[in-house]
């Protein structure tokens, strides 16, 4: 297909269309935005400001009418700083096309410049590397190309391509992306718009099609994964879906066994499957060219969609590669649950330990050597592996390793809570995680796994029993009791002010709310906090301080 | 002397009363809802009750988000303000965490290419919630004393770095994931039983300075860092910003009162805007004192030494 002009009707739908494009990537979106701050917002901020165009918009033939009421509309919505920059574009993109009814290809060229200038105007400091890079680029650097007999496709196509080229550069121009590992996320937005807007004119209209797209949508991919330095030997994954055509000078007889002999020898992975006179094709490949110029014997391209699969699996090696810190911490816990807790607060390696927490010395030397690091911290969490964890350190023959004699979960999590990973005296940091296992008690609670009878306490299997510091105190029938009766036991609870409660694994929020609110009552002044933890065996553990 | 107004944006937490009293207007953002409703940044506790707000972010702390005022709303009162006849100071939230500054920059330019003789200073408070707040009742003052715009203006963007907190806040994941944090990366997950001191850096964005472990050793530290950076506590008056404790708001303004007498203390509270930003833990007090250091070293080495 090849349109040469479009007035404001196809611009309403081109444009909606764009929207939908860009709805089904709000997420991803979000999850690239680390510029200006890392708020995980641009996606959903340029969906309500672009949504809130369309909404307000009239339907016009005038191009110029239709962009208008668009842009004013974007204008008024514009949510955050892409919403912002957006709806500049879109402002410079209308005014330049105020006049207009029908647009062709340079008017459309015209706009594209216009709305970049626009939202460069609008920034007060503006950076490269953002969606004001993207824009200008995409256009400046096709303009020349750009002439009476472009088609709207085909320059929408050509702006597209190079607005990726310039994105893939964007980590380059703007270190925080670089150190986050990401494009610029309002540039990808800005591309998913211009990209809708294409697809609708090749027929392809995304609202119908919401749901299938939710689920097939891919990942947007790390491109600094891929440089001039890179080896490359996995090829591209290339899917397109071929129209075979029937002017003459496309081949006629088709056979799709002779199809698949033909393209098996560039590559593998490969699927054909043919309907009517379209045919689906995914292959992966090194040569993509040359599958290229076979299928089009037969006809034209309707989609195309190519991706380096290097760009993956280098972003994969990256992944588990060592990465240099000043500080390392390894910790022990008991329970996948536990181990996100330690992990979101900061333990480079958390170590299952099992149901008994009993860690060897070879799992922390282990844990030892897959750090790189030039001062580690061990938190045992147990007392009766710190003298493994001691041993690891002698066998490890490293001398920058402290372990912190954590004895209980507790005061695992009270050590990293105390970190300050902020700053860069590693000594301060290890006071300040050694001043957090000083004066915890920890009291833990469960249910009798058997009957039991220790000096004046004892219990049959099925009692709530609870412990402190590891050693049984008390005995009762209901849970809550069992602890409020334990708290009673500590010689100073009066003078302590802080409770936190890690909540089991088979326990539920209500309970935790009861328990909470029986300590409140008991202790008012206390601050109480409760962390769902996860943790085995024991339904409760509660840290006070 | 042309009369100006003071327009603030509603993250400087100031209320209604206080910007009725001091002839305050303010500019509100959007708040979104967990139910996608989207409502004006309150500056009150009407549509929601402090108690319920916060419990409701603490169990749901992604389902809400903010968006400043955009530009067409900061024209809108700007073009009100100069059909009286006056011109504008407008004050904003941090530029290092919002594109609020941004945006009225864009329309203070369309306006002043629009109408002439419009006159609109415009100042980056390099700050967010009270501290903000705090600065924009110096202005105020300012006005109140006879000070010009220009005066003004010139007063509070030469005396802006001097505006401290101190204090802590229980949840460092909300101001982490909003970019209010230097090194945001090194923070995660919930704090419990334990208080991050907390001071502003140069532009405007949180540093945690150091942990206390419990309110009462948190409290210890902060009233000897006031003590260390305070200048002529007893001609200022300190805003105590508070989230979810009012009783512990309340404990650390006695301690302030007795141990500096300033002219004021203000238990100023955090509302929705700045509360989904900022967390349910905040407890901080905002006063006037020595500049704060570009990279924060003297102010970590007095927390360092205070938690000794």
């Amino acid at each position: 297909m090849s349109t040469k002009k479009i007035n404001g009707i196809h611009l309403e739908k081109m444009i909606k269309n764009g929207l939908m494009n860009l709805s089904l990537h709000i997420d991803e979106i979000n999850r690239l935005n680390v510029f200006p701050v890392p708020d995980g917002d641009t996606g959903t901020n340029m969906y309500l400001t672009l949504e809130n165009g369309v909404n307000y918009a009239s339907t016009a033939e005038e191009a110029g009418t239709y962009l208008r009421t668009l842009s004013d509309g974007m204008l008024l919505g514009a949510r955050g700083n892409s919403g912002v920059i957006l709806s500049q574009f879109f402002k410079g993109f209308s005014t330049a096309l105020a006049k207009c009814t029908w647009v062709g290809p340079g008017e459309l060229r015209n706009g594209l410049i216009r709305g970049y200038k626009t939202a460069y105007e609008s920034v007060v400091h503006p950076v490269e590397g953002t969606i004001l890079s993207v824009t200008r680029e995409g256009i400046e650097l096709i303009r020349s190309s750009i002439t009476r007999n472009s088609s709207i496709e085909n320059i929408l196509s050509m702006y597209i391509a190079q607005m990726k080229k310039t994105l893939s550069y964007t980590p380059e121009m703007l270190s925080v992306l670089k150190e986050a590992g990401v494009v610029d996320s309002g540039a990808s937005g800005f591309i998913l718009i211009i990209e809708g807007m294409l697809k609708c004119l090749y027929g392809e209209f995304i609202e119908a099609d919401v749901k299938l797209k939710k689920e097939q949508k891919t990942p947007m991919l790390n491109l600094s994964m891929f440089d001039e330095n890179s080896e490359f030997s996995d090829g591209y994954c290339t899917e397109f879906i071929l129209q075979r055509m029937n002017d003459p000078k496309y081949k006629q007889s088709f056979s799709k066994q002779r199809f698949i002999n033909a393209l098996k020898t560039a590559g593998n992975s490969l699927v054909v499957i043919e309907d009517g006179k379209r045919v689906k094709v995914h292959i992966h490949t090194l040569s993509p060219a040359k599958v290229i110029a076979y299928a089009q014997q037969y006809g034209e391209f309707l989609t195309f969609k190519m991706d380096n699969m290097q760009v993956q699996h280098n972003e994969h090696d990256r992944l588990v590669e060592k990465v240099h810190k000043p500080l390392s911490i390894i910790a022990v816990v008991s329970g996948e649950g536990t181990k996100e807790l330690f992990s979101s607060l900061g333990a480079d390696v958390v170590i299952d330990g099992g149901e008994t927490m009993n860690t060897s010395s070879q799992e922390f030397v282990e844990a030892i050597g897959s750090l790189d690091s030039d001062h580690i911290v061990i938190l045992p969490d147990n007392p009766n592996i710190i003298l493994a964890a001691q041993q690891a350190v002698k066998l490890s023959g490293k001398d920058n390793i402290t372990v912190l004699p954590t004895k209980s979960f507790a005061q695992g999590y009270f050590a990293l809570a105390m970190d300050v990973p902020d700053s860069d005296d590693i000594e301060y940091r290890v006071s300040q995680m050694r001043s957090g296992i000083e004066n915890i008690m920890t009291l833990s609670q469960t249910v009798a796994s058997r009957d039991y009878s220790f000096h004046e306490i004892s219990c049959k299997k099925g009692d709530e029993i609870a412990l402190l510091n590891g050693e049984i105190v008390c005995v009762h029938s209901d849970f809550i009791k069992s602890i409020t009766d334990a708290m009673k036991i500590i010689e100073d609870i009066d003078d302590k002010e802080t409770c936190v409660i890690f909540r089991g694994k088979d326990t539920d929020e209500t309970d935790a709310d009861l328990l909470s609110q029986a300590i409140s009552e008991l202790y008012p002044m206390m601050d109480i906090e409760i962390i769902s933890a996860g943790q085995k065996i024991y339904h409760w553990i509660l840290g006070i301080s | 002397m042309k009369p100006y107004v003071i327009i603030a944006d509603a993250t400087c937490d100031l209320s209604k009363e206080i910007c009725l009293e001091h002839d305050i207007r303010i500019v509100k953002g959007i708040i979104t809802l967990p139910d996608k409703t989207q409502v004006e940044s309150p500056l009150e506790w009407d549509r929601f009750d402090r108690v319920g707000f916060y419990n409701d972010l603490k169990k749901n702390p992604d389902g809400y988000s903010t968006a400043p005022a955009n530009v067409a709303t900061f024209k809108k009162a700007f073009k009100d303000a100069i059909d009286e006849g006056k011109d504008v100071l407008c004050m904003t939230i941090s530029g290092a965490i919002s594109g609020a500054f941004g945006f009225a920059t864009i329309a203070k330019k369309e306006l002043e290419s629009e109408v002439k003789d419009a006159k609109i200073n415009l100042v980056d408070s390099l700050r967010f919630g009270p501290g903000f707040g705090l600065m924009v009742l110096y202005a105020a003052e300012k006005r109140a004393d006879g000070k010009s715009l220009d005066e003004t203006t010139a007063f509070i963007e030469e005396n802006k770095n001097r505006f401290h907190q101190a204090g802590w806040l229980d949840d460092l994941s909300f101001v982490a994931k909003k970019g209010r944090l230097t090194h945001a990366k090194a923070f995660f997950g919930t704090l419990a039983g334990v208080k991050p001191i907390g001071e502003f850096d140069y532009n405007g964005l949180t540093t945690v300075l150091g942990k206390a472990k419990g309110a009462k050793a948190a409290y210890e530290v902060l009233l000897k860092y006031i003590e260390a950076t305070i200048e002529n506590p007893s001609e200022q008056i300190i805003v105590i910003a508070q989230t979810n404790r009012l009783a512990q708001a309340e404990a650390y303004k006695k301690m302030i009162e007795e141990k500096f007498s300033p002219k004021a203390v203000y238990i100023n509270d955090v509302f929705p805007t700045n509360g989904v930003n900022v967390g349910p833990g905040l407890m901080a007090a905002y006063y006037v004192g020595k500049p704060i250091s570009k990279d924060l070293s003297e102010e970590k080495a007095l927390i360092e030494k205070f938690l000794g």
